[in-house]
Order: C-alpha cells, then sequence, then structure tokens
C-alpha cells in the first residue's frame, strides 16, 4: 500500500487541528506519527483510515497490482487499532474476531481466532466476555482485531497503551513481523515505540 | 435596488386588491380575502422545503458548505412561513367553523409539516462540528422531503375534511371567479418574491461568515481523487 | 503470517451487502440477548404505558376508534424509546468507529433494520396480546391486523433506525429521537390506527391502508438505499 497525502488540514469544531500535512508512504515498512498531546495524532489515523475527510486537501490510497483505491475500498483493505476503536465488551474475544472476520466477508473458524489469541497469550480465554478482561487484555484483543485478514495496511494508534512488559515484547515482534508485508503506521509517544521505525510525519 | 421598491408595490397594491377589486366567494363570506394570504404563505412553505431538500442533495453531492448555508436559511424560512400558514390557517378556522383548532386533517398535516421544520433545525443544534452538522441535516432533510408528500396528501384522504377544495380539484376545475385569481396569482408572485429576496439577503449574510472562517470546505470533495 | 493467514487472503476484504449485514444482524441479536437491554427496557415500558392507559380510561374502553388510537400510541412510543439503542449503544461503546471499519454503510443500515424490526416484533408479542385482555377487545379480522402489523413495522423501524442513525453522531441522541421521528412517522400511525379500526369492527375485507403503509415503506427504504453512505459516513 502507498499512501500520498498533500496539503491536508483538518479542522473540527472550528478549532485546526493540523493544516497543510503532506506526505507518500510506500509499504510494507513502518513509519511512525510523532507529535505531544492534542496534535491530531489520532485524528490523522482517522482520516487515513477513511474515517474522516479532511477539510482541506487530498488522500490517496495506492494498492500494488491494483492501482487508486476510493475510500470505501481502502477501509476495507485496512486495520486500525486505537483507544476511540472499541470492541463489543458483552462479545467474547472469539467472538469479536468471528464477527470482524464476518462482516468483512473473510472465511473464519475458530482455530483461526485460537491461533490469534495464543499469539498474543490469551489462548485460555478466549471464550470470555471482553467484560472480564484487564484493559491491557482487551488491547491485545483490539490488536489482533486490526490485523485480521492481513490487511495491507496496519494503523496503531499508542499500540503499547495498557501493556505490561511481555505484552509490549509481543506486539514489536508482532508489528515488524506485519511490518514486512504491509505498511504498518504507528501513532504513538513513547520513544522506545517511536525508534520502530522513520518518521513519517511529527505533527 | 428598484426591485424591492417594486415589491413592496405590488404587494401594496394586492393588498388594496383583494379588498376592494376581487369578489367574495359563495360560501366562504369575508373569510374569502385570507385566501390571498394563507395560500400564498402555505406555497411558499412548499417552497422553501423544496429549495432545503435541492440544497441538501446538493450538500451531499458536493460536500461544499456554502449549499448547507443556503439549506438551513431555507428550512428557517420555511419554519417561519409555515407558523404563518398555521396561524392563517386557524383564523380562517375560526371565521369559517367557529374554533381556531379543530384537527381538521389539513391542520393536522401542516402542524406536523411544522413540526418536521422544527426538529430539522433542533438536529442542526445538537451537532457542533460544521462538517458533520450539514451532512446530518442534509440526509434528514431529504428523508423529510420525501415523506412529507404522504404526509401532506395523502394522510388528510384518511380522514374526513372540513377544509375547502384545493385550488385545482380534483375534476381538474378550476372554480374561482376571474378577478379572484387574478389576485391569488398576484399574491401568490409578491410573497414568493418576498421569500427569495429575504433569502438571497440571509445566504448573503452567512456566505461572508463562512468566508470569513476561511477557506475550510469541512470536508473534502476531493478526498477520492 | 501465520493466524492472519488463515483468514483469507492479502487484504481481500468486503463481504457481500447482505453477508455483511448479516454478521451485523447477527452480532447485535447475540449481545441483545446477553444485555436484555432494548427489548426489556422497552416491554416494561409498554406494558406500563397499557396498564396506566387501561386504568386511566376504566370502562370506557369499548370503543374501537379510541383503542386502535392507543395501541399505536403506545407502540410508537416504545419503538421510540427502545430501537434507537441499536445506534446509539455503538456510539456510547465507542464501538461506532470499529464497526464503520468493517462494515460498508448500507450493511450497517440493514442490519440495523433487522435487528430493530425483531425488537419491535417481540415487543408486540408481549403488547398486543395483554391489550386484547386489558380491554376485552376482539378482532373481526385477524389477518387484517396481522398484515396492518407487520407492514406498519417495516415502516417504522425501518423510520427510527434511519433517525437513530443520524442522532448517534449528534451531542443529546437519546432525547431527540421522538421529537425527530414523530412528525415523519404520523403517515405511519393515522394509517395503522384506521386499519387497525378496520380490523376491530369490519370482518373480512382487507383494510385498503395497507398500500400507504407499504408506499411508505418503500419511500423510506429507498431514501436509506439512495444515502446510506451519507448517513454514516463522516
Amino acid at each position: 500500500m502507498k499512501i500520498v497525502a498533500e496539503g491536508l488540514g483538518v479542522r473540527l469544531s472550528g478549532r485546526v487541528v493540523f493544516a497543510d500535512v503532506a506526505f507518500t508512504w510506500s509499504g510494507p515498512g513502518l513509519v511512525t506519527v510523532t507529535g505531544r498531546n492534542g496534535a491530531g495524532k489520532t485524528t490523522l489515523l482517522k482520516v487515513i483510515a477513511a474515517l474522516l475527510r479532511p477539510g482541506r486537501g487530498a488522500l490517496r490510497w495506492e494498492l500494488n497490482g491494483v492501482g487508486a483505491l476510493t475510500p470505501a475500498e481502502a477501509r476495507r483493505r485496512l486495520g486500525f487499532a486505537g483507544p476511540e476503536l472499541g470492541l463489543w465488551e458483552e462479545l467474547s474475544a472469539l467472538e469479536n474476531l468471528a464477527f470482524g472476520a464476518r462482516a468483512r466477508g473473510l472465511a473464519w473458524s475458530d482455530a483461526d481466532g485460537t491461533a490469534w489469541l495464543d499469539r498474543l497469550g490469551l489462548g485460555d480465554r478466549g471464550g470470555e466476555r471482553l467484560a472480564t478482561y484487564s484493559s491491557g487484555m482487551k488491547q491485545r484483543v483490539k490488536l489482533a482485531f486490526a490485523m485480521l485478514g492481513e490487511p495491507a495496511l496496519v494503523l496503531l494508534d499508542e499500540p503499547g497503551s495498557n501493556l505490561d512488559d511481555d505484552g509490549r515484547v509481543a506486539v514489536a515482534t508482532l508489528v515488524h513481523e506485519v511490518a514486512q508485508r504491509a505498511l504498518v503506521v504507528v501513532a504513538t509517544n513513547d520513544p522506545a515505540e517511536a525508534a520502530w521505525g522513520t518518521n513519517g510525519v511529527a505533527l | 435596488m428598484w426591485w424591492r421598491w417594486g415589491l413592496f408595490l405590488w404587494m401594496a397594491v394586492v393588498t388594496v386588491a383583494a379588498f376592494l377589486y376581487a369578489p367574495l366567494a359563495k360560501k366562504l363570506y369575508e373569510q374569502t380575502r385570507i385566501i390571498y394570504w394563507h395560500i400564498p404563505v402555505a406555497w411558499v412553505t412548499l417552497v422553501a422545503f423544496l429549495v432545503a431538500g435541492w440544497q441538501s442533495w446538493r450538500y451531499l453531492a458536493t460536500r461544499d458548505l456554502a449549499a448547507d448555508a443556503r439549506a438551513a436559511v431555507a428550512m428557517e424560512l420555511g419554519l417561519l412561513f409555515c407558523g404563518l400558514a398555521t396561524v392563517s390557517g386557524a383564523i380562517f378556522s375560526k371565521g369559517m367553523w367557529g374554533s381556531y383548532w379543530n384537527w381538521d386533517p389539513r391542520q393536522t398535516s401542516i402542524f406536523f409539516l411544522l413540526l418536521v421544520y422544527a426538529a430539522a433545525l433542533t438536529l442542526r443544534a445538537a451537532v457542533e462540528e460544521p462538517a458533520r452538522r450539514a451532512r446530518l441535516s442534509a440526509v434528514y432533510g431529504l428523508f423529510a422531503a420525501a415523506v412529507t408528500p404522504l404526509l401532506l396528501f395523502v394522510v388528510p384522504r384518511l380522514f374526513f375534511t372540513l377544509h375547502p377544495d384545493p385550488i385545482v380539484n380534483s375534476a381538474g376545475k378550476l372554480e374561482m371567479h376571474p378577478r379572484m385569481f387574478q389576485v391569488f396569482l398576484a399574491s401568490l408572485a409578491g410573497f414568493t418574491g418576498i421569500f427569495f429576496w429575504v433569502y438571497a439577503l440571509d445566504v448573503r449574510l452567512r456566505l461572508h461568515q463562512l468566508a470569513r472562517e476561511g477557506a475550510w470546505t469541512g470536508s473534502g470533495k476531493d478526498r477520492a481523487a | 503470517m501465520t493466524p492472519g493467514s488463515a483468514a483469507g487472503g492479502s487484504g481481500g476484504g468486503g463481504g457481500s451487502l447482505l453477508g455483511t449485514a448479516w454478521a451485523v444482524f447477527a452480532k447485535d441479536v447475540t449481545t441483545e440477548l446477553r444485555s436484555r437491554y432494548a427489548v426489556a427496557a422497552t416491554a416494561t415500558f409498554a406494558l406500563a404505558a397499557l396498564a396506566v392507559v387501561s386504568f386511566a380510561v376504566g370502562p370506557f374502553g369499548g370503543r374501537a376508534e379510541l383503542l386502535a388510537a392507543f395501541l399505536w400510541t403506545v407502540i410508537l412510543f416504545a419503538a421510540a424509546a427502545g430501537l434507537a439503542q441499536a445506534f446509539v449503544r455503538e456510539a456510547e461503546r465507542r464501538t461506532w468507529l470499529t464497526l464503520r471499519l468493517v462494515a460498508a454503510p448500507g450493511a450497517i443500515l440493514l442490519g440495523k433494520w433487522g435487528v430493530n424490526l425483531a425488537v419491535l416484533a417481540s415487543i408486540e408479542v408481549l403488547v398486543v396480546p395483554a391489550f386484547l385482555v386489558m380491554f376485552g377487545v376482539e378482532f373481526r379480522s385477524l389477518p387484517a391486523f396481522l398484515a396492518i402489523l407487520v407492514l406498519a413495522n417495516l415502516g417504522l423501524s425501518a423510520s427510527l433506525t434511519l433517525v437513530s442513525a443520524l442522532l448517534a453522531q449528534a451531542r443529546a441522541h437519546g432525547a431527540l429521537v421522538s421529537a425527530l421521528a414523530f412528525p415523519l412517522v404520523v403517515p405511519v400511525l393515522m394509517a395503522a390506527i384506521v386499519g387497525t379500526r378496520r380490523a376491530f369492527t369490519e370482518p373480512g375485507a382487507w383494510p385498503p391502508e395497507w398500500r400507504v403503509l407499504a408506499a411508505y415503506a418503500g419511500v423510506v427504504v429507498g431514501i436509506g438505499v439512495l444515502l446510506a453512505e451519507h448517513v454514516l459516513d463522516d
């Protein structure tokens, strides 16, 4: 996936969140978005995820071998995990993942889900409702959700939040692995995470 | 400038003509005069509604906040004229049937149209983000525009009505004295002129405000480009 | 990458409209069955309203015109209270963006409409028999009533789904649902009341009001299809 932004600006409720952001990112690889709190990292990720229209400028998604994508097509081919993207608390981790896969028309079996949860260290609790999980465990499920179906673009907003040391190591390994085949964009304030890849944009 | 004076003169002549030139309709007595006020005002309500619907559609197609400003102005003026139509209708009702309000299906329809307008403006007040407000308002406006024909033309037929036949009745015949019809048409044109005058004025004001806030489209139409 | 590779090929996302709508519907039914939030709140409300009306009307409760109006007023208020939950809850639980990311707007609307139809039907399964018992009414024509009920449900739930989808994105969602939806569902309410009155009093015949109800449902669904992208797409 290749993303080209030109003169991107967003204004929310009369306040300019950011103006004139430009970049060209090509995947596979890992780029970071940095900036202080309130600088608009999450907003930028929402724009890249085609969940928010920019008030100025334009954003293009290009998939290798396919060409330019419409926002709706781009949305279907990307994964996004962040504090503003919650999962369904009444459902178990496995059911959440199954819903994400089925909604996107991906083939799915519980074995797929179990494989994911094992990998993130949640194997034996996959059948329990999310409401019973700690915030760190929820964060792991969110990351798995974002990577369903091998999306060509993965957006991670503060991926290390609420995670213990084991979790951070697991996520770092996972992210680097995904970055081998997809474009991964990480928005973070954490210096360790910021060092994962090249700095794509500092807001 | 000159046409505003023209409009003023036009309406002055219409008002005088309504009392001195046009004859009274047979069964309506002095209440006849209200025709030249009530029906044009109701007509403008409908025109405002159509303008709001059209501009809503344009907003969704172009995501240009100017179209949203026009839709908002049309909605506000529509609410005003709808209120005038409701009140003038109630006065007519008092004169003809002895009570201001009797839940006649026509009264019910116009009252609900009033509620639709008010609801659309309430929705606008409940959203702060301009682009989102414009989008939600446009969708609601179009939804309302699609449903109101049922409200205005189908619902009244489900019930017995006291309301006089619409100008062109179901038989397709025009039942109005030629002089009445002349005054009526002149009034219709006058009120339509007043509407578009105020509309243009208010739109100009809003566009100034938009321009002052900068060249933000709120949401770029070229996102997919 | 091992776990992901099991779930479909590279980036080939995008289920069919019906498949995705079904996934949304199934997810909502599961969460509703576990929390019983919408149905419990709405059914309790409807039964309480019926009891109050029945008590207030007392011995005068015999007139078909009034009874049909009572029934539909109660259903309308219960629906306004309950059906908005489908969208409002996604907004309150911060699952809104996740939902929009995995499902196309049209599929979300369709799935939620299905959920709301199910919620409405399950309320009516409780309310209608309770109504018949409390007021001691009998239908002259039960099939006619059922036809009116089904058609009115289609239009009512479609309208409320659309309005609550809009309001879930506004600030004061809960309180505004009735204000925004009621003026627009008047055609359904009126036609359903007149049709139900006929079913109470006239044996056999099909109430002609079914046409109004069908036309209304058609118009609302058409608008939903036409504007789906704009309803949900920021």
